[in-house]
């Protein structure tokens, strides 16, 4: 715009830019009030979509996890609070209480036999017992979501991964390097030898005996003298599920 | 002696550790316990009353996964059952162990619902352990010791009163239910 002379010139331009800004204003309110239109429509229809597929949702473990991707796309977080609209519709903040409180009974139950430390397949196996529903019904990711949940509580619920496996571990032990790497090597056969763990992380006898030995006390080994060769064996009963303790190694 | 095919053990005896007695008292506790348990139900299920420490006993090795209960660890766990009065030993040096899987006074119980359902108000002690009717029921080959015990106890509650019988190696009972 070219810049004309004179009181009258500094005025037109004043008015202007009231107008270019009064403008401006506008097109912003109108696009708000489509943004909020959309999102309206948006959450009514997922909460059309949710009570339509209440069930679904219930019943079927992939589609659950779906749905959680879903609501996190959008920013909603239907277990955020029980009272909230999501979990009011749907129960699923019911669901998952649920499944935490059984993780919490099964983690105690089963503590004096693996020491607060338990596989998260093992864990799913016996929830599914529980629930009476076979392992399909219950995916890793609702163990997980529940766990989340848990922690909360502060109880000092956690997961954690040693090499393939994921492991809940319901005490609050601390865990070192040394008995990760252990409890990983453990996972081959179901227990380590003093022998087996020195040659494998070269470490000293005494490190290996330490490490073992703080295992032990935690409540996470057991120990074994009954094979023939005379060798101690440290049995982790957290990466060994119960239906296959066969103790197939014997042979060997 | 053999395995009998109808009873299913436990998934902890085909596991090495519970072979060998833990050091840790948690750990110590619950293996005692899973012990115990398996040691009542196997020998109610099988009717056996006597354990000896120095005789093979089925359940206290597992050829399957080569190990076996020392001698320390038997003694340990019929030990535990003693305390609490679910066994007793039956020699000085501890050796041979009577295993309660009914407490005398349950087997007293026992023996009061048997008479009444079957209508033996006087019967004999042989008959009580081998009769037709004892067939299928827990008494079956009942230890004889372990059923005048049950007998003497509901004798001094006035119901039940043991006489002698006809022939001199057996002995009568008379029941009032």
């Amino acid at each position: 715009m070219r810049r004309r002379p004179g009181i009258a010139g500094l005025q037109n331009a004043a008015a202007t830019r009231d107008k270019f800004r009064l403008v401006g204003e506008n097109v912003a309110k109108v696009r708000t009030d489509v943004m909020q239109e959309q999102l309206a429509t948006f959450r009514s229809q997922l909460e059309e979509f949710a009570r339509k597929h209440k069930s679904d949702i219930r019943k079927n473990s992939v589609f659950r996890q779906q749905f959680h991707e879903m609501c996190a796309k959008v920013g909603v977080d239907p277990l955020a609070s029980n009272k909230g609209v999501w979990a009011e519709l749907l129960g699923i903040g019911d669901f998952y209480y649920e499944l935490g409180v059984q993780i919490v009974d099964i983690c105690i139950a089963t503590r004096s036999h693996n020491g607060g430390l338990i596989d998260l397949l093992e864990l799913r196996k016996l929830l599914c017992q529980k629930r009476k529903t076979d392992l399909g019904s219950l995916s890793s990711d609702d163990c997980l979501r529940a766990i989340s949940k848990l922690k909360v509580l502060g109880s000092g619920f956690e997961v954690i991964s040693v090499g393939k496996k994921k492991l809940v571990r319901s005490v609050p032990t601390e865990l070192n390097k040394d008995h990760n790497g252990i409890l990983e090597l453990a996972q081959a056969k179901g227990y380590v030898t003093v022998e087996q763990v020195e040659k494998d992380f070269s470490w000293s006898t005494g490190r290996a005996i330490d490490a073992l030995e703080t295992l032990l006390k935690e409540g996470l080994a057991m120990i074994d003298d009954g094979h023939r060769d005379g060798k101690r064996r440290y049995w982790f009963p957290c990466v060994t599920l119960s239906s296959d303790a066969s103790g197939s190694e014997a042979k060997s | 002696m053999q395995r009998t095919v109808d009873f299913k053990l436990p998934h902890f005896f085909n596991y090495p550790p519970y072979f060998t007695l833990q050091p840790v008292r948690e750990t110590r506790e619950k293996q005692v316990q899973l012990w115990k348990e398996l040691i009542l139900d196997y020998c109610r299920s099988q009717k056996m009353y006597i354990i000896s420490l120095e005789e093979d006993f089925p359940l206290f090795s597992n050829p399957k996964i080569e190990r076996s209960l020392s001698y320390e660890a038997k003694e340990v766990f019929l030990a535990a059952l003693v305390s609490e009065g679910r066994a007793e030993w039956i020699d000085k040096n501890h050796k041979k162990c009577l295993v309660l899987w009914l407490r005398i006074q349950d087997w007293a119980n026992y023996i009061l619902d048997f008479v009444k359902e079957n209508g033996l108000e006087v019967t004999t002690i042989e008959d009580i352990r081998s009769g037709i009717e004892t067939h299928g029921t827990e008494l079956a080959g009942i230890d004889r010791g372990v059923l005048m015990r049950a007998l003497r106890l509901l004798e001094q509650k006035g119901k039940a009163v043991i006489f002698k019988g006809s022939s001199a190696d057996d002995e009568g009972v008379k029941f009032s239910v």
